[in-house]
């Protein structure tokens, strides 16, 4: 409680941040899901009825998407109609806010312990690929670079479909600027 | 303001020399243990590798209590359930496991169902599940490669939903790594080779690989300056037990560096090959070194080119100029497999395995992208990608 009486504007901006981030992914899991083929392909593998969740611990904000058969993901808001599957848990809304904010590539966050994986390691492994390529999808290829380890060379797809996702972004980035000055 | 972040913990106490064996009842007294029970295999006992571990209980009056030794290669949930039965009724209080990876992992999970209580070890499965400290148990490596003895994780083959069951939690770790030369004295040629080259597989995924950091590359370092200095020396001379425990020591750093810092694509290729082709793990390891690293040059340059310090030494290094280093490395790591080969013929592609044909080649690309170590490789590994490199290594 001490430190909110400190900085209570940055810890909430944060918070709110974090919370916005997740529904522009899941959103945009879902769309990108519907198009890309490479996203399909990934997530076929995974059984139909396959819950994600990715969430701050120890109870902060979710995200929660379905697979629904075919490479097709659901968003499902913050709620899980059973337990989920596979769960990424950040181990501070910090760490989450570095994913994020796109300051720290989701395979470097996992090699510096910021966030546990509760489930199969291959099918985390699968999820982390799909979340790469939505970024590189996403975000302006600039700043892609820096959230993914390499951008991949195929990206091609309707302009309008991801401009709703882009315009959040932008909020996005404005505020990662503001935040880190 | 810096960008860098890392973790690094080895709590397990190292007793490592000449009459190591013989600090293990004081060890056990030291955690008011009284009745230890041995996880060990039918290749441990016919080898002869017990009788100076149980003789060097027995001399300070500590009886071992149960001695199981029907670990299989790939342990399975039925195997732990039995063994912890065993442990119950026989009223054990610690346990000693005396052997390579199999055995150690399979003591791993025996600890967790002792000390947790129930049958069923698929319900501990996952990170970070278990709260508490384990029982006491004491690692005895029988093999200078696997490093297990410093790692907080362990797999267990679920045979009937045939998926393997990954543990990992601080509490798997041993209070202590007994690391004694007359343990890996008699490790025939090709394994002595195999498991040396494990671990210095270990070692420099360690210190190229993302989660790289100064505490871990000290020890992968030090452990790839130790194999490259003797290896060659136990592969002519067996019996050198210096240079034996030289190894063992090597295994054992390679671990607590790797452990801290994770391994990348050659580690995904091998436990792929490993489940597909049925390859021993080290021979695997030694066969696709050069090839990844090829793979990852432009990434891990810098890091590669410091090693050819540690694997080729002082003056290679000097003489090599700062471009032409990680080549170098490669270089020396080929040689060191041309050497085994003369001397045991460890294979060094898949093809003088023997063991792989080509048309598994894609199916061991698609289980190697499914593998834990792949996130942590500083390249991005597509299908294709880990398809070529298997071309690479084919022949
Ligand atoms: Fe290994």
């Amino acid at each position: 409680m001490l430190a909110k009486r400190i900085q209570p504007m940055f810890f909430q901006a944060r918070r709110l941040y974090v919370e916005l981030m997740f529904q522009v992914m899941g959103r945009a899991l879902q769309a990108v899901s519907e198009i890309d083929e490479t996203v399909q392909q990934e997530a076929n593998a995974l059984p139909e009825g396959f819950l994600f969740e990715m969430m701050v611990m120890p109870d902060g904000a979710r995200l929660i998407v379905e697979h629904t058969g075919n490479g097709r993901f659901r968003y499902l808001g913050d709620s899980a109609p059973r337990a989920v599957d596979l769960s990424i848990q950040f181990k501070h809304i910090a760490h989450a806010f570095l994913v994020l904010s796109f300051q720290e590539k989701t395979s470097v966050a996992f090699a510096n312990d910021r966030m546990l994986v509760d489930g199969d390691i291959s099918r985390a492994i699968r999820m982390t690929r799909i979340l790469n390529r939505l970024e590189a999808f996403i975000l302006p290829k600039l700043i892609a670079k820096r959230a993914v380890k390499e951008y991949p060379e195929n990206i091609h797809l309707p302009e309008k479909l991801l401009n709703a996702a882009r315009i959040y972004l932008k909020v996005a980035t404005n505020f990662v600027e503001t935040v880190k000055a | 303001m810096t960008d860098k972040f890392y973790e690094f913990f080895c709590p397990v106490k190292v007793i490592a020399g000449k009459a190591a064996l013989e600090h293990i009842p004081y060890e056990l007294s030291g955690l008011a243990a009284k009745r230890p029970m041995i996880i060990t295999d039918k290749g441990v006992r016919a080898a002869g590798l017990l009788d100076p571990v149980v003789s060097a209980c027995e001399e300070s009056g500590l009886d071992i209590v149960s001695i199981y030794d029907d670990v299989p290669p790939d342990s399975s949930k039925a195997v732990v359930r039995d063994i912890a039965g065993i442990y119950r009724s026989e009223k054990c209080d610690s346990i000693i496991a005396v052997g390579g990876g199999s055995a150690i992992d399979t003591a791993k999970a025996v600890n967790i169902l002792v000390s947790e209580g129930g049958d069923d070890i698929a319900k501990y499965s996952g990170a970070g599940v278990l709260k508490h400290p384990l029982k006491p148990f004491f690692v005895v490596p029988t093999t200078a490669g696997t490093g297990s003895e410093v790692t907080a994780v362990a797999v267990i083959a679920d045979t009937e939903k045939h998926v393997k069951l990954p543990f990992t939690s601080s509490f798997l770790l041993p209070n202590a790594a007994i690391i004694d030369p007359r343990m890996t004295l008699t490790l025939p040629p090709h394994i002595t080779a195999a498991t040396a080259m494990d671990a210095l597989t270990h070692a420099t995924e360690a210190f190229t690989c993302m989660a790289k950091n100064p505490l871990s590359d000290a020890y992968a370092t030090a452990a790839i300056k130790k194999i490259t200095g003797n290896l060659l020396k136990v592969m002519d001379s067996p019996k050198d037990a210096d240079g034996r425990l030289e190894l063992a020591q090597a295994s054992t750093m390679a671990g607590i560096a790797f452990s801290n810092s994770m391994v990348g694509l050659v580690h995904a290729l091998g436990h792929a090959t490993g489940a597909i082709c049925h390859l021993p793990h080290g021979l695997c390891m030694s066969l696709y070194l050069p090839y990844v690293l090829e793979y990852n040059l432009e990434t891990i340059r810098e890091p590669l080119g410091e090693l050819l310090l540690y694997l080729d030494g002082a003056d290679v290094y000097a003489a090599t100029p700062a471009s032409r280093r990680a080549e170098a490395a490669i270089s020396a790591i080929r040689r060191m497999r041309d050497a085994l080969y003369k001397r045991c013929e460890l294979p060094r592609t898949l093809k003088e395995t023997g063991k792989v044909l080509e048309s598994q080649l894609d199916d061991i690309a698609r289980a190697a992208l499914d593998d834990g170590a792949i996130m942590f490789n500083p390249k991005e590994v597509s299908l294709d990608d880990a398809k070529a490199v298997l071309a690479r290594a084919w022949a």
